[in-house]
């Protein structure tokens, strides 16, 4: 009876120490972007005040507007900035997707020698780092004269991209039984028909979401963007940023409108993705 | 024989591989080559100046190098131990929570999101000694009158630096250890719990067995990422209070932009590179291990 | 007329040879099934007539073809899988409709060859639902009227009631019998239950280890089997299987226990032959619980003592002790045993099975 009631009072403890700890934890996930957003909106004089001022007083949307009128504060043309990065980041995911899906499709499908090797040299190459890449290719790409050019930093991201995409897209495709494409070129398909009807339906949300990190990872990039563009011929939002810290007084609230408009698009990408991804990344480490 | 005798995957991997060689090989090569040269952007004929293994004995001898070098390690070391640590943690406290499960994966997938240059950035703000939320916390809650120099001190900015990192990429072990729980079958923990074994031991014995090829794949996919590191101490101290949180990425970048000593850049990217080979070899390695354990098939 | 014809099909994977050089003629409209234990080589050779394995040596003829490098589409086939293989991302009617849709056939054809095998399978109700909202029995229909509706030469069924249980694949094996009577087309059928294999085949092909063991009608192999894996394989309870050495007119069990040599085998064995001696349950039976319509002096009694019975209701399976190890028997009309009765069991020899020990052939004729 005593146990039992010790036993009970535990749980109760452990119930209330558990919505405790989740409480924190998720707290101090969103505490640096609620800072942001909120920074964003408010007055520098708020920002600066001394003693800090915890509750805005005011609250306006003046740092958005200031950005996209024409050239913002400072003179960072954040509209050029902006028509970069979705540029460069569709066109590079695109291309990406179209070569991981054939390499994906590879790896999922066929025996061939060599595979485990070669899946492991291809993920080598992601691991070098952007700033180790970024010097022989600066040094190329100014002999091919495509410093500072949309096709440049196009083709070092779809590099960048394609190692990850086959690997999530090789998942994707393992979760699509073998017996749906082998029935239907019973059915009468070719291999290209039974691939385009049947196995590209079943993983194409996978696909869709190994194309959306893929797009995330162009739109977040900065060790090779910041050397290979130089203007706003082609210059991205992540190195755009640089631009304010760069400045000896920070205009604060402007750089936290900034990062917020970078992050909005990513925060709903990586919303509609969240499930499948998850599941592209760990199919094949158990069973089913 | 001919073009035609191609195999499938030959074909269907050959963009790839195209690509790949064509962007990273190929000018990896390139500069691989060049770290034995006194190569410097300003000066293109040095190019053709064959030098030996001059670079490498400078760099080697370099104590600066050394430091970078080590800190780096120690980063990495820190960063992904607590990570781990962190993201089991927080898997564990979701995977337990009854109500709101979409909302809370939605929210620990937050970080995520964020490109490393904006973490930078935030933290940098956070931090600032002046008007960021850590200071005006700390004065607030009365437990400190100064101005403590986060990012402006050594040893603090290696911390704050540290910080950054780990709640930018704790939530993507949190998040595969997460599928990992919940991919898991019931019966086996529930049998272990009528064997009598405690909480820790149906983890120890249990749960952990099973969740550890999760956790590689995350110490996978973060191996291959680990230089994201460079864009947060770019822009937070950019290797600074004179090169106290220079990292091996932060050093390259200034002595082949700033100094223009690209030959001796890229001897030192290739350390950087052979790190990063390094570590994710050898998370592959332990997650082809862990997953015959479970007899998954490869 | 053959309508499948193998002939010396072979498969190897690298060094291994999974199927060594087997024949075999299928008739127009023969139902046929390919049965043996899991690895014997029966998929692979399934999935080489479908075109989805590449063969490494031998031919495969289908409708008087060669079809040894035709891609699957083009073979005229059609094959249900074990795990039935429908299009998650479509109705059933798309999925009946598929393989018409590829070809390009006009609406109203594919209307009409989607309604016709729907009606024979009874899918009317089910058509807008997706696989995901079927039982598995309905599943099972589906991916056959998936196979009906493209009227092939011939239908591939690879253990296609393996996923359901036990109830469902009775009514399934039912269903698949009567389909059968009314499609009348040509079926190969692979299954590792010799029972689905015996209830549903005109003839069986018993492999093992990547050769054929037998082909006969299921009465032929059961009452005549080949070799001694066939007389183990086929039949439920299994034939009772016991080394021994032909003695004179006796069979000498090693225990020193023996039986007397059937006449029939005289001519085919001499003394100091190893032989095995096989006896199925439904020919050991305690005197007076038995079928036995023989002659009288084919019969042979001894007192053994009972271990286990197995109580079935309208029979009892009777485990008794011969030469140190249990034989089943088939008690009809049973009568109540316990372990350790003894009683006096009729072996009917005149329905005895004879191998060689040393090549597992059948010494019989």
């Amino acid at each position: 009876m005593d146990a039992n009631a010790s036993a009970r009072l535990k749980r109760r403890a452990g119930v209330v120490a558990h919505r405790v700890g989740l409480f924190l934890a998720m707290l101090l996930i969103c505490l640096p972007g609620i800072w942001i957003v909120l920074s964003s909106l408010r007055p520098t004089v708020e920002i600066l005040a001394k003693p800090p001022v915890w509750i805005p007083q005011q609250v306006s949307l003046d740092a958005y507007i200031a950005m996209f009128s024409g050239v913002g504060k400072g003179g960072i043309p954040v509209l050029d900035y902006f028509r970069n990065s979705l540029i460069i980041s569709v066109t590079s995911t695109v291309i990406a997707i179209a070569i991981g899906m054939a390499g994906g499709y590879a790896f999922a499908r066929y025996r061939f020698r060599g595979k485990s090797a070669m899946f492991l040299g291809l993920m080598l190459t992601r691991t070098v780092p952007g700033i180790a890449l970024s010097l022989p290719l600066f040094f190329v790409y100014a002999r091919l004269d495509i410093i500072d050019t949309h096709f440049g930093l196009i083709l070092a991201y779809v590099a960048l991209n394609v190692p990850f995409t086959i690997w999530l897209i090789d998942g994707f495709f393992r979760q699509v039984p073998k017996d749906l494409a082998e029935a239907a070129q019973i059915d009468g398909c070719t291999r290209w028909q039974a691939f385009w009807q049947v196995e590209f339906p079943l993983a194409g949300p996978g696909i869709a979401s190994a194309g959306i990190f893929a797009f995330l990872t162009s739109w977040n990039e900065f060790a090779l963007a910041s050397q290979l563009t130089r203007s706003i011929n082609s210059k991205t939002l992540p190195v755009g940023l640089l631009d304010y810290t760069a400045e000896f007084t920070i205009d604060w609230r402007g750089m936290c409108a900034l990062a917020v408009v970078m992050i909005i698009p990513a925060l709903v990408l990586t919303f509609i993705v969240q499930k499948h991804l998850v599941g592209g990344l760990t199919s094949g480490a158990v069973k089913g | 024989m001919t073009a035609k005798r191609l195999s499938a995957p030959t074909l269907l991997l050959l963009p790839a591989v195209l690509v790949l060689a064509a962007v990273v090989v190929v000018p990896l090569c390139l500069s691989f080559y060049s770290s034995f040269t006194p190569f410097r952007l300003t000066r293109p004929e040095t190019f053709f100046t064959f030098i030996g293994l001059r670079n490498y004995r400078n760099i080697l001898s370099d104590a600066n190098f050394w430091w970078a070098f080590g800190r780096t390690v120690l980063l990495l070391t820190i960063a992904l131990n607590l990570e781990m640590l962190l993201g089991l943690g927080l898997a564990l406290l979701v995977e337990k929570a009854s109500r709101g499960q979409r909302l809370l994966r939605t929210i620990m997938m937050f970080p995520m999101m964020f490109s490393p240059i904006l973490v930078g950035f935030q933290f940098k703000f956070m931090f600032n000694d002046n008007i960021g939320l850590v200071n005006n916390a700390l004065q607030s809650l009365g437990l400190t009158q100064d101005a403590i120099p986060w990012l402006i001190e050594g040893h603090l900015a290696f911390i704050a630096i540290s910080i950054a990192e780990i709640w930018s990429s704790t939530s993507i072990f949190a998040i595969l250890i997460l599928a990992g729980l919940l991919a898991m079958p019931k019966e086996p923990v529930e049998a272990a719990r009528v064997d009598g074994c405690t909480p820790w031991q149906t983890f120890r014995y249990v749960t952990w067995p099973f969740i550890m090829p999760f956790a590689y794949i995350a110490m996978t996919i973060r191996s291959l990422d680990v230089a994201r590191a460079y864009d947060i101490v770019k822009i937070m101290t950019d290797g600074g209070p004179a090169g106290r949180t220079e990292l091996l990425w932060t050093l390259v970048a200034r002595t082949a932009y700033s100094d223009a000593r690209m030959g001796v850049a890229n001897a030192m990217a290739y350390f950087s590179i052979l790190l990063s080979i390094i570590f994710t070899v050898y998370f592959f390695k332990k997650l082809a291990a862990a997953r015959t354990q479970i007899g998954a098939e490869w | 007329m053959a309508i499948v014809s193998l002939k010396k099909l072979t498969k190897r994977y690298g060094n291994m040879e999974i199927v060594h050089g087997i024949d075999l003629d299928v008739a127009d409209r023969e139902f046929i099934a390919l049965v043996g234990p899991s690895g014997c080589g029966k998929s692979t050779t399934l999935r080489m007539i479908a075109g989805l394995e590449d063969i490494s040596a031998g031919t495969i003829e289908i409708g008087d073809r060669i079809v040894n490098d035709l891609p699957p589409r083009s073979r005229n086939i059609s094959m249900v899988f074990q795990s039935y293989a429908l299009y998650p991302h479509m109705t059933v009617r798309e999925n009946l409709g598929f393989s018409l849709k590829i070809a390009g056939a006009p609406k109203e054809e594919m209307d009409r060859r989607v309604a016709e095998a729907s009606a024979i399978l009874g899918l009317d109700a089910l058509l807008e639902r997706r696989p995901s909202q079927l039982s598995g029995g309905q599943r099972q229909r589906v991916a056959m009227g998936r196979a009906i509706v493209r009227d092939p030469d011939v239908f591939l069924f690879d253990e296609p009631l393996s996923n359901l249980d036990a109830k469902l694949r009775t009514q399934m094996r039912t269903e698949i019998k009567k389909l059968h009577a009314k499609v009348k087309s040509t079926v190969m059928y692979v299954t590792h239950d010799q029972v689905e294999a015996m209830t549903l085949a005109d003839r069986i092909v018993i492999m093992r280890d990547g050769n054929i063991e037998q082909v006969g009608t299921p009465d032929e192999v059961f009452q005549r089997p080949a070799t001694r894996f066939v007389a183990g394989f086929i039949g439920s309870p299994p034939m009772n299987l016991q080394e021994a050495t032909v003695d004179g007119g006796k069979i000498v069990f090693a225990s020193g226990q023996s039986l007397p040599l059937p006449g029939r085998f005289k001519a085919r064995v001499s003394a100091g032959d190893k032989v095995v001696f096989g006896l199925r349950p439904d020919d050991l039976y305690p005197a007076g619980h038995g079928l036995h319509s023989g002659d009288a002096a084919d019969v042979h009694e001894i007192e053994l003592p009972v271990t286990v019975t197995e109580p079935l209701g309208n029979e009892t399976l009777v485990f008794a002790e011969f030469d140190r190890r249990d034989w089943v028997s088939r008690m009809l009309n049973p009568r109540p045993l316990k372990a350790g009765d003894r009683v006096a069991m009729h072996f009917d020899l005149s329905q005895a099975h004879l191998f060689s020990a040393e090549t597992g052939k059948s010494l019989r004729r």
